[in-house]
């Protein structure tokens, strides 16, 4: 999984220049139900992987997102 | 569970809207965003407008309106009238059922069924299921499926999260046997584990309605909403409309000898444009087969989207053809049917305004 791509796509849901891996997802702004919304619908769309809501409520930093997203990434 | 039933038709449906409109643009101060998050949700879900029913107007009162409207088109006789459907979860009582009350309001017979059924957004489907297995019963030969909800009384207006999307309508649908050989292909699906998903917790039995369960809460900014409202896990219920009802169209299509090119329209229950959009870019359908601008023009009305989604955008060719179409209803329960079948030529197809 091409990471930097990862982070920019979170960076465009959360509507920011730039999010970095050590980032906590809680301390931004647009950090809310819609944007969980749109991670799992790029989870779903890009990756073509299925991130559980009880997954996405116990992540904590950028990275543990693009970690339980590559982890369930098969590539084709 | 999968069936199948033979030589059943729609033969007309109606919805009927509350005549109030109520623009986004107007009222996300409401939901105390600012002008930038309101620009982004309204992006988002593709926002634009809803119908909401004033205090005094019940989900039974559009759908008898439309009832009387095909009453008055000479499309339906009120001595035909075998059975009487009424889907919705906003009801008029608790007891009895609002069939009845329909049934008495209509000055019918006493020779009909009469049946309320607690179903939300998949209740158009599975309320398709339960008319066409009443007219395995040889006395009948026509039911009139009621789909409504009154669901804007199910949420504060100061909630960001369901008010803006949430619209009230009523539809009148009749189901009747048909000389013609037809097969209607069908699967309904329910997964009652995952049952706190959509739930309303306060306000029936299990929690009976007190002070508590009508205190109002911020719950977080911008969601004002009490133990008596709808509570969604919006999380989970996406898991659910991606990964549950895209599996089960296929399947549906398998089972009829379908496939995606051999369907003219997929009727999918619009829960809000965004998700309808994700689950057609899933299953790979062309969007101009998946029309999505329920929410965007009227909010979603709960089991009353799939017979709206017709009428809104189908309503000419559904007059004068016959077509291949899907239908899919997926929400609270949890509970998704789709249904593969033939629709048209109707004898009447339209979205109205309710006047009082």
């Amino acid at each position: 999984m091409d990471k930097p791509e990862f982070y920019q796509r979170l960076a465009e849901i959360l509507d920011v220049e730039e999010v970095k891996p050590e980032d906590v997802l809680k301390e931004f702004d647009g950090w809310d139900s819609l944007a969980i919304l749109s991670v799992l619908a790029m989870a779903d769309a890009k990756y073509g992987v299925s991130i559980k809501a009880e997954e996405i409520r116990s992540v904590v930093s950028a990275q543990d997102l693009a970690n339980l997203v590559e982890a369930k990434h098969k590539p084709e | 569970m999968k069936c199948t039933f033979k030589n059943k038709r729609i033969s007309s449906t109606i919805t009927v809207v509350p005549s109030q409109e109520y623009r986004f643009d107007d009222e996300y101060p409401l939901f105390k965003m600012t002008e930038a998050q309101a620009k982004r949700f309204k992006k988002m879900m593709s926002l634009d407008r809803h119908r909401i029913a004033p205090p005094e107007l019940c989900a039974s009162d559009l759908c008898l309106f439309g009832v009387h409207r095909l009453l008055d088109a000479g499309v339906l006789k009120k001595e035909d009238i075998d059975a009487i459907l009424f889907i919705s979860q906003t009801p008029d009582y608790i007891l009895p059922a609002t069939s009845n009350v329909i049934h008495g309001k209509l000055g019918l017979d006493h020779d009909v069924i009469c049946l309320d059924i607690n179903q939300g957004c998949a209740g158009f489907v599975t309320g398709l299921q339960q008319a066409c297995l009443l007219l395995e019963i040889p006395a009948v030969s026509k039911v009139l499926l009621l789909t409504g909800d009154t669901s804007s009384k199910l949420v504060d207006k100061r909630n960001r999260i369901s008010y803006p999307i949430t619209g009230d309508a009523g539809a009148a649908t009749v189901i009747e046997r048909c000389p013609e050989e037809r097969t209607i292909y069908m699967d309904v699906k329910n997964d009652g584990s995952r049952y706190k998903a959509l739930l309303i917790p306060g306000g029936a039995y299990r929690m009976p309605s007190s002070v508590e369960t009508l205190e109002l809460r911020e719950v977080e900014e911008g969601v004002v909403k009490c133990l008596e409202h709808a509570n969604m896990d919006g999380a989970a219920i996406f898991n659910f409309t991606m990964d549950d009802v895209p599996p089960q169209i296929r399947d549906v299509l398998a089972f009829s000898g379908d496939t995606w090119d051999s369907i003219e329209h997929f009727f999918l229950h619009q829960p809000n444009p965004f998700i309808v959009t994700q689950m057609a870019q899933k299953m790979k359908i062309p969007p101009a087969k998946v029309p999505n601008n329920v929410v965007s023009l009227y909010g979603n009305c709960s089991s009353t989207t799939i017979p709206m989604n017709i009428a809104l955008n189908c309503s000419e060719p559904m007059l004068t053809g016959k077509h291949r179409v899907c239908l899919s209803g997926f929400g609270v329960g949890l509970t998704w049917a789709s249904a593969v079948m033939d629709l048209g030529p109707l004898d009447f197809c339209k979205l109205v305004d309710y006047e009082s």
